[in-house]
């Protein structure tokens, strides 16, 4: 039982660390632009797509196809916030929410236009998993984590001491102030979308690599990207990456006790817990 | 002129041409009666999948039944009388089914309904059949279709899903396997399928364990995770292609070292080729099989044009001959009920002369023997409620990235 329960925490912290990336842009968007944009699910999915494109017509390894992931999913982030979402800012938070939902059912629709509804895998070998102290590892997902660890530490690093990244901080705590001080919020909106876009590119060619693709690949993992960043905290980036590993344990943990069917449920009760109880999150700062 | 003049005239002359043209016509149906009822064709309908997701099945069915009929009406029909075949297509849609089975039987009034395919279709048109005491056959396999209260108007030349789980189970059990597990997609056969598998092992004391998974999930990692935990010595997949694929992969991932059986549709070529070729080696499949080798098969491969009729064309041409040889043992009025009430006394029986074409079974009918009609996709004989006792099924594996056929059993 032991094992089992060990067994399930060590495959959480791997599925979580893959919703880490997307979350981490989910709430990085919320920060500045202060909306919830839930066509992060779309950008995962052109990223992934744009992933496999490199990979199986140019042979493209695993760093190559994580880059060309983010810069697809960057622009059209960029490309579709600009046309679409901006316009709706007037309207109030809400109704751009609700607007990013439309966008990721035609983004979706349109990679499903283009490349159909079938699963399609990377040109890789199929690693066995490793054994570490009995308890068996993804090899995929190891390289993933890695990966994934590097990315973040280099939004960590950018958003701490570039100057773009403090003003990007600025802008998420207050945008008065920073337009007073002359940062230019359009700017600054657009590279936190470019960014959040980018990150969720790289979380679906990741979660890719590790699984397979198709045009549900982004919105699968919405419901808990949105959960592990509800429960690090709208706005936090570390904890959106804490919220994404507290998510992927829990959820693992609960099929030991739970049908695999209703993994999806998982989310939906952290979200309800933690907005009930502390809506700030485990690491959000306190609304003022 | 004068019209109240006219009217009248041509009322009278209306009426006396009028009687003059009815006692001709009922003298002529006097004489032309007796002669209609001596040679009026016997209708039999088929409602095939000729277009739709079964379209690439229907036209060699219609053409099996076309030839099966010809050569009977050659030979002289049933009792003097011919066969006339209705062909209709369902476009394997219930909703186009219904509307083309109310036509054949309200407006052609056939005594049988045969070859519907789709089991959604067959489920849809049974009713109508029943009701309006109209024989149908089928080739769809879902359990629930024989469940139905159709009071022995329904058989199929499908085995049932029942019937496939006890193969598995049954073949799991030739590989040596103590403890099974089988993993599968929701879908109306779990329940009865597992039934199968389980009463299979049960004969040997193994045990059995069972997963239903969501199929359109891009990872099985925490089912595999399931399946290894319980550490069954085979695992039998009942899902389809893509999710089969994402399964077979994350069992190589994890190490897993046992027999794999699936189903032929699932594990096929297309499969083989978007897998590395280690994951899938050695899979073994079953498939439901027509019984290749009979003469009867060369000959529904004679008439439909095909040199291996795929299943479905195997028992149309089974399900045509059936129809007739029930018909002519029957005889009376050649109807939906006789072939209901005869149509086991020519397919079953011991002792009964074998017989795998209607021909043949029609001129030992005429000389009063008892005939067993054993056909193109089986032995043909039928429980009470209407599915095959027994029929064969193919076992392959896979085998460096190719299909290899073990045997025909």
């Amino acid at each position: 039982m032991l094992q089992a329960l060990l067994q399930a925490i060590v495959g959480g912290l791997m599925t979580g660390s893959q919703l880490a990336l997307p979350a981490i842009g989910f709430t990085a968007i919320f920060a500045v632009l202060r909306y919830p944009s839930f066509a992060v699910a779309a950008y995962m999915t052109v990223g992934a797509f744009a992933a496999v494109f490199a990979n199986t017509h140019f042979g493209a390894g695993v760093a190559v196809c994580a880059l060309v992931a983010a810069v697809a999913a960057g622009v059209v982030g960029v490309a579709t916030e600009h046309t679409v979402l901006s316009p709706l800012r007037p309207a109030g938070a809400l109704t751009v929410a609700i607007g990013s939902i439309a966008l990721n059912l035609v983004l979706e629709n349109v990679v499903r236009f283009f490349f159909g509804n079938d699963m399609r895998g990377f040109d890789m070998p199929i690693l066995p998993d490793m054994r570490v102290a009995g308890l068996r590892v993804g090899a995929q997902q190891l390289q993933n984590l890695a990966l994934a660890v590097v990315v973040m530490a280099a939004v960590f690093v950018f958003l701490r001491f570039s100057r773009f990244g403090r003003a990007m901080r600025a802008v998420a705590d207050n945008g008065d102030l920073a337009r007073l001080k002359g940062i230019d919020p359009k700017l600054i909106s657009a590279f936190a979308i470019a960014l959040g876009a980018a990150l969720a590119g790289i979380g679906g060619a990741l979660l890719g690599m590790d699984t397979s693709i198709d045009p549900l690949t982004g919105y699968r993992v919405l419901l808990s990207v949105f959960a592990a960043a509800v429960l690090g905290g709208l706005g936090s980036i570390p904890g959106a990456v804490v919220g994404a590993l507290v998510i992927g344990v829990a959820e693992e943990v609960s099929l030991l006790v739970v049908p695999t069917t209703y993994r999806g449920a998982i989310a939906f009760f952290a979200i309800l817990v933690m907005l009930s109880f502390r809506p700030r999150g485990l690491l959000g700062e306190r609304a003022t | 002129m004068n019209p109240n003049t006219l009217l009248p005239n041509i009322a009278t002359l209306r009426r006396r041409d009028l009687l003059k043209i009815g006692a001709a016509a009922s003298a002529g149906a006097m004489v032309a009666v007796p002669a209609w009822a001596q040679g009026a064709p016997i209708k039999l309908g088929a409602l095939l999948p000729l277009t739709g997701a079964g379209g690439p099945y229907g036209g060699p069915m219609a053409k099996a039944a076309k030839g099966v009929i010809d050569e009977v009406n050659a030979a002289g029909g049933v009792n003097g009388r011919k066969i006339e075949l209705v062909i209709e297509d369902d476009q394997t849609s219930p909703e186009a089914a219904v509307r083309a089975a109310r036509k054949l039987i309200d407006v052609d009034k056939v005594a049988a309904v045969m070859g519907t395919w789709a089991s959604a279709v067959t489920t849809a048109v049974a009713p109508l059949c029943w009701e309006s005491k109209t024989f149908q056959t089928t080739t769809s396999g879902a359990d629930s279709i024989t469940l139905l209260p159709h009071q022995g108007y329904l058989i199929r030349t499908q085995p049932n899903t029942t019937l496939q789980g006890q193969k598995f189970g049954a073949y799991a059990v030739e590989l040596r396997a103590k403890k099974v597990f089988f993993i599968t997609p929701q879908t109306p056969f779990v329940k009865t399928q597992l039934e199968g598998i389980t009463a299979a092992l049960k004969k040997v004391g193994g045990t059995v364990g069972s997963l239903v998974y969501d199929d359109k999930r891009p990872s099985y990692r925490s089912e595999v995770e399931e399946l290894l935990r319980f550490g069954p010595d085979a695992v039998i997949l009942g899902g389809y292609t893509p999710d089969t694929t994402v399964l077979l992969k994350d069992m190589f991932r994890a190490g897993f070292k046992g027999q794999k059986l699936g189903f032929g549709y699932s594990i096929n070529q297309k499969l083989i080729e978007g897998v590395p070729a280690d994951v899938v080696e050695g899979s073994y499949t079953i498939s439901p099989s027509p019984a290749e080798g009979s003469q009867a098969y060369a000959k529904a491969a004679k008439l439909s044009g095909m040199a291996n009729p795929d299943p479905y064309t195997a028992q149309m041409y089974d399900q045509v001959n059936l129809v007739i040889l029930a018909l002519a043992a029957g005889g009376g009025d050649m109807n939906g009920t006789t072939i209901k009430n005869s149509v086991r006394s020519i397919s079953q029986g011991a002792g009964h002369q074998k017989v795998d074409n209607a021909v043949e079974g029609l001129k030992l009918l005429a000389a009063k023997k008892t005939i067993d009609y054993d056909g193109a996709s089986g032995p043909c004989d039928f429980t009470d409620i209407g599915d095959i006792v027994d029929c064969k099924f193919r076992y392959e594996q896979v085998k460096a990235g190719k299909i290899a056929m073990l045997r025909i059993a």
